[in-house]
């Protein structure tokens, strides 16, 4: 019986420990969680330093959000009469209330650092190019990973303003007025995106359904290519070195070990990591929660979350006025600028001629200039978001952090 | 033209019309699914709001949240200024400062006794509403005023905008 059982545990989970070689490669192509891998692949595309696994950090980000976010769908009303009362509830009246919403914040803010520094590691490894492979499309999972930065910024931003308290709502006054403010058909995609003419009802409704199902469905239908895309671009961009290498006439041979256990390890290691880091930081730091929704005032200043901090700076000091004609800085620089940054940035692995030489190399000497000003330009958005976060104060006026102009109370 | 390539023909012609009918059915069904998202009814409060009974206006500023418009009330003259700032919709700030003071505004010296203020973006404004500061690209509007006549009460009509000199003289 006992024996019979463990057959059956076998046959529905990989081994950990195969007892063969044919065991191993079996382990991987019979497990639906493993057959996306290869049986075999390279130690070196197992590097810590090559990847730092950001990918995978962002994808198990991703999954305890989708865990912590089911969990709080029990617990959340989508009601501007309730929504708050909710949120108030999870933290003082819900056994490990705090904890779950702490877990699902902390979570969603590290994700949108760990995509954004995903994408940072496979520029400046030149991870989207395709070396000596004929087979590889590289460049589109750099694309398809565009897009995936884009989605997880649009889920934490339609996240944010579901507690509906102040922070919630004047964040999205403002990013939904950004919407607004594009010539000519800026009236209707408020319209659609809000239901009306103002934030209320209409307008949380449909951010919570694009935040619990549009949204985390497109992210899987991307992420589940992504990752797809990967085995047929033939694996990490890494292993291009051992073809440029062999084609040089040196005698390298890449050593090859078996998916499981040697990438599983790794996996579960970085996951636990990560489940662990979430856990410490949601049991020391508490998840704000401002006074409930109100338009009839307006926090002084009232800051975006910190990774659209740089948006904020742009849209303050991009309006343009030209005579009579003015453009407002939320549609230059809320729509206008982010767009070309973003659309360069997608188009760049089509462009980019280094040689193949830089691919799956950290910095390579061939690809120095580009690396410069690809720097250049995160440093902008970097340097924009810190001087917003500590020295725009009041009126978003520019103050030294120790410095604020002490207030009147407005009536 | 052989009787095959008449065939072939005909074969291609009614693949296209099979393509038609089938992208025109999901691509109807999809611009109806899309179109249910745009509201055909809003229940969102009036633009045309009864605010007051004038008598019991402060002379000076009063501030009315719900409809996020300041009303001014000085020597028997009303006057109603939107709250919302233009750049990007936030609440500005009444900024008053306690008596009449001269400033340079855009090389103009004029005389204010308040100003409104944005805390999002920091876009300023004048006594009358004009821009003078900050990313905002138009002022804050006006809106008219009037009495109802039934209840004696101050009515504003948010859906259309006055100039800036607009007055409704109190009898």
């Amino acid at each position: 019986m006992k024996e019979r059982l463990y057959q059956v545990w076998r046959a529905l989970i990989w081994t950990f420990d195969p007892a063969d070689r044919g065991e191993a490669g079996k382990a991987v192509t019979r497990n639906f969680w493993l057959h996306w891998f290869p049986p075999r692949m390279t130690k070196e595309s197992l590097s810590w330093g090559y990847s730092l696994w950001l990918g995978t950090i962002s994808a198990v980000l991703f999954f305890i959000l989708v865990i912590t976010g089911i969990i709080l769908m029990f617990l959340y009303v989508p009601s501007v009469e309730r929504a708050y009362q909710s949120i108030k509830d999870l933290e003082y009246a819900v056994s490990f209330g705090w904890f779950l919403r702490n877990m699902h914040r902390w979570s969603a803010h590290m994700m949108v650092a760990a995509v954004f520094l995903h994408m940072l590691r496979v520029f400046y490894t030149g991870a989207y190019k395709n070396g000596m492979s004929h087979m590889a499309k590289r460049q589109i999972n750099w694309v398809v990973g565009m897009i995936l930065l884009g989605v997880t910024l649009l889920l934490s931003f339609s996240g944010y303003l579901l507690p509906w308290d102040q922070l919630a709502l004047w964040a999205v006054t403002v990013g939904t007025q950004i919407a607004r403010s594009v010539p000519f058909i800026g009236d209707e995609i408020y319209y659609v995106l809000a239901g009306g003419t103002r934030l209320d009802q209409n307008a949380l409704i449909r951010f919570y359904t694009l935040h619990v199902i549009f949204l985390p469905a497109l992210l899987l239908v991307l992420f589940s290519y992504h990752m797809w895309r990967i085995r047929k671009d033939e694996g990490l961009a890494i292993t291009e070195q051992f073809s440029i290498a062999r084609k040089k006439g040196e005698a390298v041979q890449p050593e090859m070990v078996f998916s499981t256990p040697w990438a599983v390890r790794r996996i579960v290691l970085v996951s636990l990591g990560t489940l662990v880091w979430v856990m410490f930081l949601s049991v020391f730091l508490k998840s704000p929660l401002e006074e409930p929704a109100s338009l009839e005032w307006t926090p002084n200043p009232a800051k975006a979350p910190w990774y659209f901090l740089w948006l904020q700076e742009l849209v303050a000091i991009t309006t343009i006025r030209i005579g009579g004609f003015t453009l407002n800085g939320g549609f230059v620089g809320g729509v206008l600028i982010p767009a070309i940054l973003g659309g360069a940035a997608t188009i760049w692995a089509f462009i980019d001629k280094s040689p193949a030489e830089a691919t799956g190399v950290w910095f390579h000497k061939s690809r120095l200039v580009q690396n410069l000003v690809f720097t250049f330009f995160v440093l902008i958005i970097v340097g924009m978001t810190i001087f917003a976060m500590y020295f725009r104060g009041p009126y978003w006026g520019i103050y030294w952090p120790w410095a604020w102009p002490e207030l009147p109370e407005i009536i | 033209m052989t009787e095959k390539e008449i065939k072939n023909k005909r074969r291609e012609f009614l693949k296209n019309i099979g393509r038609l009918i089938g992208y025109g059915t999901l691509g109807g069904l999809f611009a109806g699914f899309g179109r249910s998202l745009w509201p055909n009814i809003l229940y969102e409060p009036p633009k045309r709001v009864r605010l007051i009974d004038p008598k019991n206006l402060a002379e000076g500023m009063n501030y009315f949240p719900e409809q996020r418009l300041f009303v001014f009330k000085r020597g028997g003259e009303v006057w109603a200024i939107s709250a919302v700032c233009q750049h990007l919709g936030c609440t500005v700030n009444f900024v008053p400062f306690g008596e009449k003071i001269e400033k340079k505004i855009l090389g103009k010296v004029i005389e204010e006794e308040w100003e409104f203020h944005c805390p999002c973006h920091g876009s300023k404004y004048t006594q009358e509403g004009d821009i003078y500061e900050g990313p905002a690209p138009r002022g804050l509007p006006h809106y008219p005023l009037e009495i109802d006549p039934a209840t004696g009460y101050l009515v504003v009509d948010m859906s259309k905008e006055v100039k800036k000199d607009w007055r409704l003289k109190l009898s």
